[in-house]
């Protein structure tokens, strides 16, 4: 993230840092504009509906549209094709590095006069940077779309980087990385739970970057990152509320369209073995809880399982009704809080399970309850009615992630950039509702397999007292 | 409080809030509030939004930490927890087992001075939504496991919350800032204080605070606003009023004097947090609109003075700003922020000398029409979802605010001239009298600290 100056009291972990931020996938749905009469009952998502035009420039660069009238606003959103998979050792961190200089200046917009520009005109900017991507947006009055566009555009054709801006930015960064990270328990365990469970893949290195790496990163680097990855043929444009489509779509081919494509980068390369065997890892830090966070190695979004594996998701962590809460809060009360985390990814990921122990209560009993909920889940399956309300929550939840232009264009984005196509939201919620209990069955039993864990735990160390 | 044009079950429609946007191209139309009085005195809000098939239930009873009685701060806090554990013929699991089996939330919880109690379900599932909501709201049962349980996830959470060293700040600046006030402590109270709470404390509470002559509700989303109100007079004809009348619990907090220094011990820490703060305005101040706007140029959004000076040219931080949180009677200003431990004095002494030349120079023309170009730009982002306008509209009525606070308020801040401002920023944005507060290792601070007033070194609490 960017951070929001005035809210960052209130932040919990986000995107950028890779910490989970939702229980369940987020999934974009939509609704119907302003002019039908009444609402589209959840579940009848079709294109009939929720009309999305799809475009394609010349130069590569790939546009939807979805109008709705329902509030004089519009939201723009920029989504790169580049996220922390697309580094290397050496220069991690170099994409969230980007979603900082990104607001720092470019060709015809000096340093500081992009968020003037947006301020001034009533909007609001901000981006996050996650392993598959760094997307971009901006919410503004509809009669303002074009000052969007000429500043959206002219960082796209050349960003300055300029040298005084990288070194002073660059110490924002390694902040926000103090906070999300080296000061903050759970941000310690996510890190070290990726860098043990992956050997190959890129998403073994945190989003944020190593700070031995933002403390060498080089310009003639991020101009080469630049060239190959902020380019039109690289990225998605989503727009989304009060604007008609065809003056719309001529005035983004007008700033857009004259934007040199690039040779298309070279996908990352994911080497990653199998895992043979369960790796731990533990964290020593002063803390007053026992806590831990597990993975298990789980497919990408290609996959069918990974329909399945929200469905689990929810099931096991979704709520106080979810499996993990009953057991570990509830009945046993061993631990304060007991959660999934699963989100559609480019690459092969990690579900992963986060426990906050009860004061003096030790996290191997913590495990072993966790161990048993897993172990009754590939016995018996879930119950027919928890199924059912795991379906409920997923459609519930891609209704909700649409109330406003903002969540429908994130929606829009994140389908048509992990799944390659943003129709696939049409049919979101048709593969939950075909998920059988057998699927759950099977898939838990595929996936929580100890042989493919990786468990990191939190080692209490003393607090020290002030001295008087 | 409110203007209430129906009484009884009676219901029509108010108004329609048209929001004309000086710098919006469109005008956001708010669809018609209908406004009724319940026959228990109950005040209530339906505003029909079709846009998607959602229903929010929202209740704002006047209730809060604030009313924690001294020795058990917490207690409001621990209440609302309990609410949703267990109420009428359903206990805590069934509860959650029915909420979660609808896709739908339900959440009960305490602020300083409101207990809010939300519910969202899809618009099929109303009644269910509806009958839950009254429920935990009415008919809470406390069950003695429950409580044993919740005070105990309350003890753990007091003790994880050291761990996060905003939260540490957070919750040290209140009664460093407002040192006895019913407003100072967290809202989870102590451990000791949290140990002190019994059950029937908790009984005693809920049977006193939530009351109907003493809540707000609103209901906005795909609903029918004459059959919503029908509804709601059958679920809620059986709630008691109380008849009472609350005192406030807390009165306005006298104006620091001088600089004092307080060093929350965290010496693991690698970065410290900041707070710069001193005594604010309560929410409905004659100066609310000059506050806001100056607030924005001094440290809101990305182009404040504070994010401009401190992050943008100096580095120093990934987040600055300032605030002014407002409550019924009294409030507080605070600059907010964060720096690596080497870093701390510098990083004071740019926001507060950025403060200073703001309050002594006042801003330019252009800063000032930004910043009430970006107030009213943002506004009605805000009211775009369902939840997020239930909230708006009740706060209106819940601070006594105008009546067409939320129609008039891209025009009342527009309407704020550079003499406003400058009367705002000498009058609340404190510079001389301050608490300055940072979570840190006390030998790395103490001597970056000196000079700017008595030092003071506690442990967390």
């Amino acid at each position: 993230m960017r951070s929001t100056p005035a809210a960052a009291w209130m932040m919990v972990a986000l995107l950028a840092a890779g910490a989970p931020a939702h229980a369940a996938k987020a999934k974009p749905k939509a609704k119907p504009a302003a002019t039908t009469p009444s609402a589209a009952p959840a579940g009848a998502l079709t294109p009939a509906r929720f009309a999305v035009a799809r475009h394609t420039l010349p130069n590569g660069l790939v546009i939807l549209l979805h109008e709705d009238h329902a509030v004089p606003a519009v939201t723009f959103w920029q989504w790169y094709r580049v996220g922390s998979r697309n580094e290397a050792p050496g220069i991690t961190g170099i994409s969230h590095f980007f979603e900082h200089m990104m607001f720092n200046g470019s060709k015809n917009v000096p340093p500081k006069e992009y968020d003037r520009i947006i301020e001034s005109n009533g909007g609001n900017s901000n981006a996050f940077t996650d392993r598959d991507m760094t997307a971009y947006y901006e919410d503004i009055a509809s009669d303002r779309l074009e000052v969007l566009l000429r500043v959206d555009s002219d960082r796209m054709r050349e960003l300055l980087l300029a040298p005084e801006l990288l070194k002073s930015e660059i110490e924002v960064v390694k902040e926000e990385r103090r906070l999300r990270t080296d000061n903050d328990i759970s941000g310690m365990l996510d890190e070290s739970l990726y860098a043990t469970a992956f050997m190959a893949s890129p998403y073994r290195w945190p989003v944020v970057g190593w700070m031995g790496d933002l403390n060498r990163l080089q310009r003639s680097e991020l101009v080469d990152y630049f060239r190959t990855y902020y380019a039109p043929n690289n990225c998605i444009l989503v727009l989304t509320g009060d604007f008609d489509s065809a003056p719309a779509l001529a005035l983004i081919q007008k700033y857009f369209g004259d934007i040199p494509s690039q040779t298309p980068p070279k996908p990352p390369i994911d080497s990653e073995p199998d895992q043979r065997g369960e790796r731990r890892a533990q964290v020593r830090y002063p803390a007053e809880n026992e806590s831990f966070q597990i993975g298990y190695k789980a497919p990408n979004a290609k996959s069918e399982d990974s329909w399945v594996l929200d469905v689990l998701s929810s099931i096991l962590g979704d709520g106080e009704s979810s499996r993990l809460h009953q057991s570990l809060v509830y009945e046993k009360q061993l631990a304060l809080d007991a959660s999934t985390f699963f989100r559609q990814r480019i690459d092969p990921t990690l579900f992963e399970f986060a426990v906050e122990m009860k004061p003096g209560k030790p996290s191997r009993e913590g495990e072993a309850a966790l161990d048993g909920v897993l172990d009754q889940l590939l016995k018996e399956g879930p119950t027919a009615r928890e199924l059912e309300k795991a379906k409920n929550l997923l459609e519930a939840d891609l209704v909700k992630s649409l109330k406003t232009n903002n969540g429908v264009g994130e929606q829009l984005g994140f389908y048509e950039h992990v799944y390659g196509d943003y129709r696939t939201l049409y049919e979101a919620i048709g593969r939950y509702r075909k998920v059988t209990l057998e699927d759950c069955k099977r898939v838990a039993r595929a996936t929580f397999v100890p042989e493919r864990r990786t468990v990191v735990e939190l080692v209490p160390t003393p607090e020290q007292e002030a001295k008087p | 409080m409110g203007r209430w044009r129906t009484e009884l079950a009676g219901w029509t429609l108010v108004l329609s809030l048209v929001l004309a946007a000086p710098s919006l191209g469109g005008t956001l139309q708010i669809p018609p509030a209908t406004r009724a009085k319940l026959g228990n005195g109950l005040q209530v809000i339906v505003v029909p939004t079709t846009r998607l098939p959602l229903v929010d239930f929202r209740l704002v009873a006047r209730a809060g930490s604030v009313n924690d009685p001294a020795g058990k701060e917490g207690l409001s806090a621990l209440t609302a927890d309990l609410m949703t554990q267990g109420a009428a013929g359903r206990d805590a699991r069934t509860i959650a087992e029915d909420i979660a089996f609808v896709g739908g939330t339900l959440d009960a919880s305490s602020g300083a001075e409101q207990i809010v109690v939300t519910c969202e379900v899809l618009r099929k599932d109303f009644a269910t939504g509806l009958e839950l909501f009254r429920d935990v709201i009415v008919s809470p049962t406390f069950p003695a496991a429950e409580f044993e349980r919740k005070r105990d996830e309350a003890l753990g959470a007091i003790a994880s919350a050291r761990n996060d060293p905003g939260t540490v700040a957070n919750q040290a600046l209140g009664p460093f800032l407002l040192g006895s006030s019913p407003l100072a402590h967290p809202l989870s109270g102590w451990e000791k204080s949290v140990r002190a709470i019994t059950r029937e404390d908790v009984v005693a509470f809920h049977g006193q605070m939530l009351r109907p002559d003493n809540a707000l509700l609103a209901v906005v989303g795909d609903v029918d606003p004459k059959t919503t109100i029908t509804a709601l007079e059958k679920a809620f004809g059986g709630w008691k009023k109380s008849g009472e009348k609350w005192p406030d619990a807390y009165q306005a907090v006298p104006q620091i004097k001088g600089r004092k220094v307080l060093i929350v011990n965290k010496p693991e820490v690698t970065q410290t947090q900041i707070r710069l703060s001193c005594v604010g305005v309560p929410r409905n101040h004659p100066d609310f609109f000059p506050i806001v706007v100056a607030n924005t140029i001094l440290g809101a959004g990305f182009t404040s003075r504070l994010v401009n000076e401190v992050r943008v040219n100096q580095g120093l931080t990934y987040s600055i700003g300032s605030r002014f949180g407002m409550y019924r009677n009294a409030g507080t200003f605070s600059i907010n922020t964060f720096t690596r431990n080497e870093t701390i004095r510098k990083t004071i002494d740019a926001a507060l000398t950025t403060e200073k030349k703001l309050v002594d120079e006042g801003p330019s023309e252009e800063e000032l029409a930004k910043a009430r170009s970006y107030l009213t730009g943002q506004y009605p982002l805000g009211l775009q979802a369902p939840d997020a306008l239930a909230a708006q509209m009740l706060n209106v009525d819940f601070f006594g605010l105008d009546p067409n606070y939320l129609q008039t308020y891209q025009e009342k801040i527009s309407a704020v001239s550079m003499t406003d401002v400058r009367r705002a920023l000498k009058s609340y944005f404190c510079v001389d009298d301050l608490r300055v507060l940072v979570v840190s290792n006390p030998d790395l601070a103490k001597k970056q600290l000196e000079g700017l007033g008595t030092i003071e070194v506690r442990n967390p609490e």
